[in-house]
């Protein structure tokens, strides 16, 4: 009888529970869905996603972040990956982290500009982002810095915006481009340009651009389009090439391996490699394409035979010498 | 539990009560509470889901006349004129495009574009600066599809556009068609409570429209998270509740927020006075229940402690309930049962008691020959008429004697039991001469006191026969005395002593006739049979010489004792 009694309770309540929302039919099918990792501004991504979804129908969920954290947060999830597509940093930060893609050539791999192409299909280009120099042109009117050995000189030290080259791969970029260019032994580069830093350094590179523009700081080296996007806007920020030359290598997207929507993250790498779209980032994002036929000689910057693979094998240990040179610095 | 559940009557029915009490309240509380909150958000649901359908229909009006505007627009000779001729400014087609456009204009802009994107004529205030991209989002969807295509803009608001082509399909322009947050609160106004807000969302679940447009990019994204992760929909923080409905000409997504009734907050302080007045509804049957079941029980309870008395020996247990109940006529029972029994009891002491009697009468009858007494009348006349006198004396005393012992009278004065061993006495002294003497000392006062009949008698001839019998100068003394409020008949004489085993016997309390002494025994037994244990004869052997047999028996009167009646 006792339980008769705790059968009807339980019942009762589960009836009048049980009368939650079911979920809704609109919710896409698996095969319609896309996850995509990215560290560029919501400005690049947002209408790029948008006309993806519009063509295509699939669902795409975007996670943003810096491009080393969202590389470490796949390299964790690499078991069971949430993510599909790797949306940004640049080719040397991707090219550390292969292990974790699966390669991918893409049919329109054939109308890049040859320096873009990735042989064996790791990563594939998205945008052309060179590193440039900025600087306040209100603060400094005359001898703008013009070189990257102008970041070692001390007349600027303390007056160097840069962001953290493990938090940024953009300036990851940077770091390894100074190196490559100055022929100083690499643990003296970095420890003379630490010293000029006196240790601090930013998260991001819009950061740097607006301490610049602030004039908390005088020069700063950041990618071209955060430089142009500062000046769009209206800001004191005035950007160059260095005379050495700069780096024009791309950032990439990748295709996580083993991940769900693998299907819908390579047709997301041949939409991005469109014409259509590689002109709009060029019209509207200030990034240069990097498409053969979308190429436009009167910008072209004076370029150096960066080593993209030098520099995503030494990444690990420059960046813990650098972290250990920071640390000192703020010590 | 159980044991205190089992060891009594009152916990049992506190339990069952308390039970049957609870068990429904709470039950039919917690029921009617998950009823109400069902009830009302069913009647909710129900009223978003008409609204749903108004907004739904207004959306289909306007969109259906959307497309017959740019279908009419798209068809027009002016248009396709106007097209070939390029360049804007043709007041023709202003004319035509103010008057195609009057039913919509209120909320939407209608804009003409030539083929490169760049617009020719709008109805808006000023014509955009900038041509559309045409490679790009709405304009390559419109050039690619036949018909209208509807697009959500980056910031939120709805455009729609269709191409213009040439009789040869050659693309002229395109004709496009906006709307903003203005045309939308216009649109959807009135068509849905003041407490609600609406969303229309694009296929992917983008913002066209949001009546709130400050939140949209929060409550939408978390929207179009839960759906992705087949949660169900509660927005940002949970206190509204969403219907969606798809409208089909556009595959949009219609969106109603209504506030929830019963948020999270809301229900707690349901669930908190819930549980308030649950506890007191507990404690108030506690209260209710154990009162009763004390009220109940009451009864069983003092049946059973008197159940206990009675077992215990008390028979004067009488249970007062004052009910009229089954319990109060159980206690009558109960009561009747024990004065039963009581009364049960004394009938039986008292048969016991009559048995006695007639017991004693027989060991009377067993001195009551007649014939003697008439046989000793004859030898006292015979005494007189031969001039024998101490033969007549003999024979008037042994009548005396035997006339006392056949009286009906059972229990005669002391002074008339005296006068009876007087002449026992003077019957003896005949034979044993002046061997002996008795000194009676009997004080008047106890003269009057009552004594069973011949009790003395065989005392006094005890004392005789066994004590002074062989002596040259015995001496008996009988007296009377009071102690403790009986009276104490004593007698003693200096004969050689009781033997020890007749005394022993005597002093036994319960006795059994020996051989010998018959008359002590007899005399024993009728005291004990008239007064009780307590009374009787006792022996002693004295110090010096001599023995002495007291008899106690209590202190009664010859008034005392027909004030009493003759129930003795």
């Amino acid at each position: 009888m006792r339980r008769l009694w705790g059968l009807c309770a339980l019942v009762l309540l589960l009836t009048a529970c049980g009368q939650t929302s079911a979920p809704l039919p609109f919710a896409p099918a698996e095969a319609d869905r896309l996850i995509i990792y990215t560290s560029h501004r919501e400005e690049v991504y947002s209408p790029l996603v948008k006309e993806f979804e519009e063509r295509t129908g699939v669902w795409v969920q975007v996670e943003t972040g810096g491009s080393g954290a969202l590389l470490s947060r796949a390299a964790e999830e690499a078991e069971d990956p949430v993510c599909d597509l790797f949306l940004g940093g640049g080719v040397d930060t991707l090219q550390a982290f292969s292990c974790l893609f699966e390669p991918y050539v893409s049919p329109l791999q054939e109308e890049l500009s040859p320096a873009f192409r990735c042989p064996d299909g790791t990563w594939t280009a998205f945008s052309s982002l060179p590193v440039v120099l900025v600087y306040n042109p209100v603060l400094i009117r005359s001898n703008p810095p013009d070189s990257w050995r102008s970041l070692l000189d001390p007349a600027w030290q303390g007056k160097i915006a840069f962001a953290s080259p493990s938090l940024s791969s953009s300036s990851y970029t940077a770091l390894a481009a100074l190196l490559q260019v100055l022929p100083e032994e690499d643990g003296t580069l970095l420890a003379s340009f630490a010293q000029n830093l006196e240790g601090r350094t930013l998260e991001t590179p819009i950061q740097v651009a607006q301490a610049i523009a602030g004039g908390s700081c005088y020069i700063g080296v950041i990618p071209e389009d955060i430089a142009l996007q500062a000046i769009e806007d209206g800001r004191d920020v005035a950007l160059l090439c260095p005379k050495e030359g700069t780096c024009t290598l791309p950032d990439g997207m990748a295709v996580i391996s083993g991940c769900a929507h693998g299907a819908n993250a390579r047709r997301f790498i041949d939409f991005a490699l469109s014409k259509d779209v590689q002109r709009y980032l060029g019209e509207h994002c200030f990034r240069r394409s990097v498409r053969a036929d979308l190429q436009r000689e009167e910008t072209a910057f004076l370029s150096f035979d960066y080593d993209a693979t030098w520099a995503g094998i030494h990444r690990e240990s420059l960046l813990e010498q650098w972290q250990a040179l920071i640390e000192q610095g703020e010590a | 539990m159980r044991k205190w559940l089992r060891g009594s009557f009152r916990n049992r029915m506190f339990a069952a009560m308390l039970l049957t009490a609870l068990a429904p309240l709470l039950l039919g509380g917690a029921l009617m509470l998950r009823l109400q909150v069902q009830r009302t958000e069913s009647g909710l649901a129900r009223q978003a889901e008409l609204q749903l359908e108004d907004l739904e229909s207004a959306l289909d009006e306007l969109c259906a006349a959307c497309g017959r505007i740019t279908e009419d627009l798209a068809g027009s000779t002016v248009v396709h004129s106007a097209f070939h001729r390029g360049g804007g400014g043709s007041r023709t087609l202003y004319q035509v495009l103010y008057r195609t456009t009057e039913p919509l204009r209120d909320y939407m802009r209608f804009d003409i574009a030539d083929s490169s994107g760049l617009c020719c004529y709008t109805t808006g205030a000023a014509l955009p600066a900038q041509a559309m991209d045409t490679h790009w989002g709405l304009l390559l969807a419109a050039g690619g599809e036949p018909g209208l295509i509807f697009r959500s803009e980056p910031d939120g608001g709805l455009s729609a556009a269709r191409a213009v082509r040439g009789h040869g399909g050659e693309l002229l322009g395109y004709i496009t068609a906006s709307m903003d947050q203005t045309g939308f609160l216009r649109l959807f106004g009135e068509r849905y409570n003041a407490t609600c807000e609406v969303l229309l969302l694009d296929r992917q679940w983008r913002t066209v429209y949001y009546s709130r447009p400050a939140q949209a990019a929060e409550t939408v994204s978390a929207l179009r998270t839960q759906l992705l992760s087949g949660a169900p929909l509660t927005g940002a923080d949970g206190e509204y509740r969403f219907y969606a409905a798809r409208h089909e000409a556009t595959g949009f997504t219609l969106i109603l927020q209504q506030p929830r009734t019963f948020t999270g907050r809301v229900m707690d302080a349901i669930y908190v006075v819930s549980a308030f007045v649950g506890t007191l509804c507990v404690l108030l049957s506690l209260l209710c229940t154990w009162l009763l079941s004390r009220y109940l029980s009451q009864p069983v309870h003092q049946l059973d402690q008197a159940m206990g008395e009675v077992e215990r020996g008390r028979l004067d247990v009488r249970l007062e309930t004052g009910r009229e109940d089954e319990l109060g006529r159980l206690a009558g029972s109960f009561n009747r049962m024990t004065e039963e029994y009581r009364a049960n009891l004394e009938r039986n002491l008292r048969r016991q008691r009559e048995l006695n009697e007639t017991k004693l009468r027989m060991m009377q009858a067993q001195l009551n020959p007649h014939f003697l007494y008439n046989t000793l009348d004859t030898v006292k006349w015979l005494g007189v008429a031969h001039h024998v006198p101490q033969v007549a004396d003999l024979a008037t005393n042994l009548a005396a004697i035997l006339r006392a012992a056949i009286s009906g009278n059972e229990i005669v004065t002391l002074d008339r039991e005296l006068d009876l061993v007087e002449r026992y006495l003077s019957i003896q002294s005949i034979r044993f001469g002046d061997r002996f003497t008795c000194e009676i000392d009997v004080q008047e006062r106890y003269r009057s006191c009552l004594v069973p009949k011949l009790a003395l008698q065989p005392l006094v001839e005890n004392a005789i026969l066994h004590g002074v019998a062989d002596l040259e100068e015995g001496y008996i003394k009988l007296w009377a005395e009071e102690a403790d409020g009986d009276l104490i008949l004593t007698v003693s004489d200096n004969g050689p002593g009781i033997p020890r085993e007749i005394l022993d016997a005597v002093n036994c309390p319960d006795k059994q006739a020996p051989g010998g002494h018959l008359g002590l025994f007899n005399v024993d037994s009728i005291i004990r049979l008239h007064y009780g244990p307590g009374y009787g004869l006792s022996a002693a052997v004295l110090s010096g010489e001599g023995s002495q047999v007291r008899l106690r028996l209590p202190m009664g009167r010859k008034e005392d004792f027909y004030a009493e009646g003759s129930g003795r």
